[in-house]
């Protein structure tokens, strides 16, 4: 048996970098890839866009807004994460899907050279909730997946619900109209 | 049957899990890795606190005197890197331990009948009995989170 020494993580296979945003919750660092992100805006700024939204089966989403005649969901990063409830600042509008994330701050944006699989003993809903790991000064930081943000399941649920189908039919009868 | 009952006669670690002392056998034990930085993030898996980087990979950390005695180690000085296995494959863990280790020879008598079930045998380490730990099933005694009633608090 032997003591070793210290060291970083030597990478399986080597990618071009991918450019990610680094951005916080409750104190805690996240990354997602900067693709993945159609638009960063601040509370403030869609708060008059957006409609209280409560369904008890996912209750990380309390608000939607409308956009391009899509209606979009806000998940609260801490209630997905299970962290503690912090004030968000901003909201990460995704794209290719019709969910937007509500965040404490961006910290910055970098590019990762490498991103390590979860090990196998990570066995829960971090498994949806990630794309892998990153070892970036010294951190090792979660990818996030942004379809793990909301499941196909859950899309499901809250488009059946009565608030969105109203919602959605304002939206056709909108779209009908111009 | 596992690689511990297997062990019969052979050489253990022997390691001191909060107020507890107990054996893996030595042929899981890659090596003891000093008390480096934990990484922690938000995770729904039970016994797991973190990761640790060591000889160029990512390590969960397992934190086995917590699944022993509900409580984390007293006085955490190193990591025990041990495998756990995965069906056909293995993955390298890190469990924290309290003090030193020591290797020693012996014979592996088998668990008493009262004995949990992660306990897969005794050795004999000249002060007394210890048992011996069968990690995967010790792991395997606290199942996972995942959205059921069994669901456990994320941990940051």
């Amino acid at each position: 048996m032997k003591i070793a020494a210290l060291d970083a993580p030597r990478p399986r296979q080597f990618r071009a970098a991918e450019p990610v945003i680094l951005f916080t919750v409750s104190r805690q660092s996240f990354a997602i890839a900067a693709d993945a992100v159609q638009e960063i805006r601040s509370t403030d700024s869609i708060a008059g866009a957006a409609a209280e939204f409560h369904l008890e089966q996912v209750p990380k989403v309390r608000h939607t807004f409308q956009r391009g005649h899509r209606q979009y969901y806000v998940v609260n990063a801490c209630t997905h994460f299970g962290l503690r409830i912090s004030r968000p600042t901003l909201v990460l509008i995704l794209r290719q899907l019709r969910a937007a994330v509500l965040v404490d701050r961006i910290e910055r944006m970098t590019e990762l050279s490498a991103i390590y699989d979860l090990p196998r003993a990570f066995s829960g809903e971090e498994t949806r909730w990630y794309r892998g790991l990153a070892y970036l000064d010294d951190h090792v930081i979660p990818v996030c997946d942004p379809r793990g943000f909301l499941s196909p399941g859950e899309f499901r649920l809250l488009d059946d619900a009565p608030q969105s189908v109203a919602m959605q039919c304002e939206l056709q009868g909108a779209a009908s109209h111009e | 049957m596992s690689s511990a009952e297997n062990a019969q006669r052979g050489s253990f670690v022997l390691l001191q899990l909060a107020e507890g002392r107990f054996a893996l056998p030595a042929d899981l034990v890659a090596e003891l890795a000093p008390p480096v930085r934990l990484h922690s993030f938000p995770h729904t898996s039970r016994l797991l606190t973190g990761v640790i980087l060591r000889r160029g990979r990512i390590l969960p950390v397992y934190d086995a005197a917590r699944a022993l005695y509900g409580k984390g180690s007293l006085n955490h000085r190193f990591y025990l890197v041990a495998r756990r296995r995965f069906g056909p494959t293995s993955e390298m863990s890190a469990i924290p331990v309290d003090g030193e280790c020591e290797l020693i020879t012996s014979e592996m008598n088998p668990a008493p009948l009262t004995a949990p079930s992660y306990i897969c045998g005794e050795i004999n380490a000249g002060d007394g009995l210890i048992g011996v730990l069968d990690f995967d099933a010790l792991v395997g005694s606290h199942p996972e989170g995942g959205g059921s009633a069994d669901r456990v608090e994320p941990r940051p």
